[in-house]
């Protein structure tokens, strides 16, 4: 019965930026209005669809690119598909949002030091002091989205501002229905109710 | 995992079904034979908008920030609004289902209009102001409805406070069946974990035929043709439900609730032509026959109070800085409160017998007290009477509904039935809590129960 049409969400950022974060909330409210929804970790995809790939230059494109294919199967079959991967390289994901089309790139954008600080897994760390190599950010480039649909900024924003931002980005879109579309009736339509109420002997 | 049916039944009575009827319902007193059962204590106050609701948040009236069907939302004396799903900010037990991908076919349940997305089907409520809107979720399943409503699904009936009820009966009777038939239709696909349904029609017979069944009812009458109306319907409704059972998959557990009961109406207060008496409500005109009051006929520069009518009351007060002719000085507003509540508790029947009437004020009531409540809320009789808000009425007490024929009150405690296959520990309550149900629907299927929920999960 559902008509639902397929998109990709692709959040794009540096390590500890905040990307799953977001995108689980995210995947959250899609579920809530009843769309089908896959999130595609990136730290979870290279232990299992991109196992065995490292960390150059190629390794990169080449996990990327799967996450892609995977989004695009997914998108075609009416599932939104959220991908959450740094993906460093912009010439990759301007390969995806090509090849997929319904494409919605969300920039988690957080200055270095900002994240240096917070370090959650304490892999900035690893990667200052060399334990870590071509670490995104520190020795190996990170290319920012010049136009991504969605900027949050997450040093800036709580969670649920950077949630609303995607969220009604998709609505502006119309990948998926608004929230207070079903909100919206007429004034007749209030009348209508008022004297279902005036039968009812509510009122 | 298996399955919920929850079948709900607006103002099913527990005196009657546990008991006087119970023999007569051979697939509820199986539910009960099989399963638990007990009275369900229902939302203060026990009325359809907000109880349902509660049902479905495990959220207090004062935190849903709506305590009826009209409510205020400023404090001038006309701005109110209706509380349907457009107003419903709390999560519902098919939010959390459909967060983890569990299918949910929602049916008739109040305050679904318009109808919000979820994972599955959703039929929208009694306040759908008629099937020109969008009444489903999605918007193509309004046909598949129709078509397995036996071709017109019938969202309630027009009108329960008549005087016509040969019709009302043949129109509740059809509404019923259709509703049934309809649902069945869905739950036979298979695709759905949790299966809801609210049949109102228990309610508007409460009203519109308990006179005729009720021996201690003023207006009882024996052997009138209607005597059995009630009972002939519960066991419709009976035999409706067994249609279902024999449908639903094997492993499906099933729920019966109701989100209050009913009891005989012995009379009605008329509120605001006692506030007038008092002095505390003062009209531009007094009329002459019975007359809606509305906010123009009121002198509000010398009213102190006024009050709604309804199966129980609001009263409101017109406060100093609050309301824009405010006349209670703001620092008299508790002690003026304390004492018109204690006047109202006092009361007498027309015969100048106590009725014992319960008022509450909203703060001491609730957890919080979102949007904007009555000052007092007033159950004449505990429910015995219930509230006229009309005046020109020529008396405090009257002996009919000043909104049309009616019979009935509601009353405190709805039905709780539960039958689970695996035969899970049920925890033993008198009363169950209405605000129990969320949890345990959560539990039931494995999802975290938030810590907002009021109620607690039953196993």
């Amino acid at each position: 019965m559902s008509s639902q049409k397929g998109f990709t969400l692709w959040f794009t950022g540096l390590s500890g930026s905040g990307k799953t974060t977001i995108a689980r909330a995210v995947e959250e409210i899609l579920l809530e209005r009843g769309l089908n929804v896959e999130v595609l970790d990136g730290d979870v995809i290279r232990t299992n669809l991109c196992k065995g790939l490292g960390f150059s230059k190629e390794d990169r494109d080449e996990n990327i690119k799967r996450i892609g294919f995977v989004c695009n199967l997914l998108s075609r079959n009416g599932v939104v598909a959220i991908a959450s991967a740094i993906s460093p390289y912009r010439d990759i994901r301007d390969y995806n949002r090509e090849m997929i089309g319904r494409f919605v790139e969300v920039y988690a954008k957080c200055p270095l030091d900002v994240l240096e600080e917070r370090d959650v897994k304490g892999l900035y760390k690893k990667a200052r002091a060399g334990e870590i190599k071509g670490f995104t950010g520190v020795d190996d480039p990170y290319e920012e989205p010049l136009k991504p649909e969605v900027l949050v900024e997450t040093d800036k924003e709580d969670l649920e501002e950077s949630v609303q931002k995607v969220i009604r980005t998709l609505e502006l879109m119309g990948y998926i229905p608004g929230a207070d579309a079903s909100e919206e009736y007429s004034a007749e339509e209030e009348e209508k109710i008022k004297q279902r109420l005036r039968d009812l002997g509510y009122i | 995992m298996s399955r919920l049916a929850m079948i709900g039944l607006d103002c099913a009575a527990p005196q009657l079904v546990f008991e006087r009827w119970r023999d007569d319902l051979p697939n509820l007193r199986s539910l009960m034979d099989d399963g638990v059962y007990g009275k369900l204590r229902s939302t203060i106050p026990p009325i359809t908008v907000p109880a349902w609701t509660s049902m479905m948040t495990s959220q207090d009236p004062g935190q849903l920030g709506f305590y009826g069907f009209r409510n205020r939302a400023s404090y001038d004396y006309k701005d109110l609004f209706f509380a349907n799903a457009k107003y419903v900010k709390a999560k519902t037990v098919w939010n959390y289902l459909s967060r983890q991908r569990l299918n949910s076919l929602v049916f008739g349940v109040p305050q679904t209009y318009p109808p919000k997305p979820l994972k599955g089907v959703m039929v929208s409520s009694f306040l759908t102001p008629s099937k020109e809107v969008q009444w489903t979720h999605p918007r193509e399943a309004a046909s598949e409805v129709d078509q397995a409503a036996g071709g017109d699904y019938m969202i309630d009936v027009k009108d329960f406070r008549t005087d016509d009820k040969d019709w009302l009966l043949d129109q509740i009777h059809e509404m019923t069946r259709r509703r049934f038939s309809a649902f069945r239709h869905f739950v036979r696909k298979k695709e759905f974990d949790f299966m809801a349904m609210v049949e109102m029609g228990i309610d508007r017979m409460h009203h519109g035929f308990w006179r005729y069944f009720d021996e201690e009812h003023r207006l009882y009458e024996p052997g009138h043709k209607y005597e059995h109306a009630i009972r002939d319907y519960y066991k419709l409704v009976d035999e409706e439900i067994g249609l279902l059972l024999d449908d639903l998959p094997r492993d499906t557990s099933v729920m019966v609730t109701s989100d209050h009961g009913a009891r005989r109406m012995d009379g009605a207060i008329c509120v605001n032509e006692w506030l007038i008496r008092e002095g505390l409500l003062t009209l531009k005109e007094t009329p002459t026959e019975p007359t809606r009051l509305t906010p123009d006929m009121v002198n509000w520069s010398k009213t102190k109070a006024w009050g709604e009518g309804g199966y129980y009351s609001r009263i409101f007060l017109n406060v100093e800085g609050r309301e824009p002719k405010g006349k209670i000085p703001s620092a008299d507003y508790d002690a003026f409160r304390d004492e018109l509540k204690a006047k109202i508790e006092a009361i007498p029947d027309e015969k100048g017998n106590p009725i014992g009437t319960t008022v509450y004020k909203p703060e001491d009531i609730y957890r919080v007290v979102n949007g904007i409540a009555p000052d007092l809320i007033v159950f004449f009789g505990d429910l015995a009477w219930r509230s006229a808000g009309s005046v020109g009425t020529g008396a405090v007490h009257i002996f009919e509904n000043d909104t049309g024929p009616d019979d009935a009150n509601h009353d405190w405690d709805g039905i709780f039935i539960w039958d689970h296959p695996a035969k899970v520990d049920v925890k033993k309550k008198d009363p169950y809590s209405i605000y129990d149900i969320a949890p345990t629907i959560l539990r039931f299927f494995n999802v975290d129960i938030p810590e907002h929920m009021i109620g607690e999960p039953l196993f």
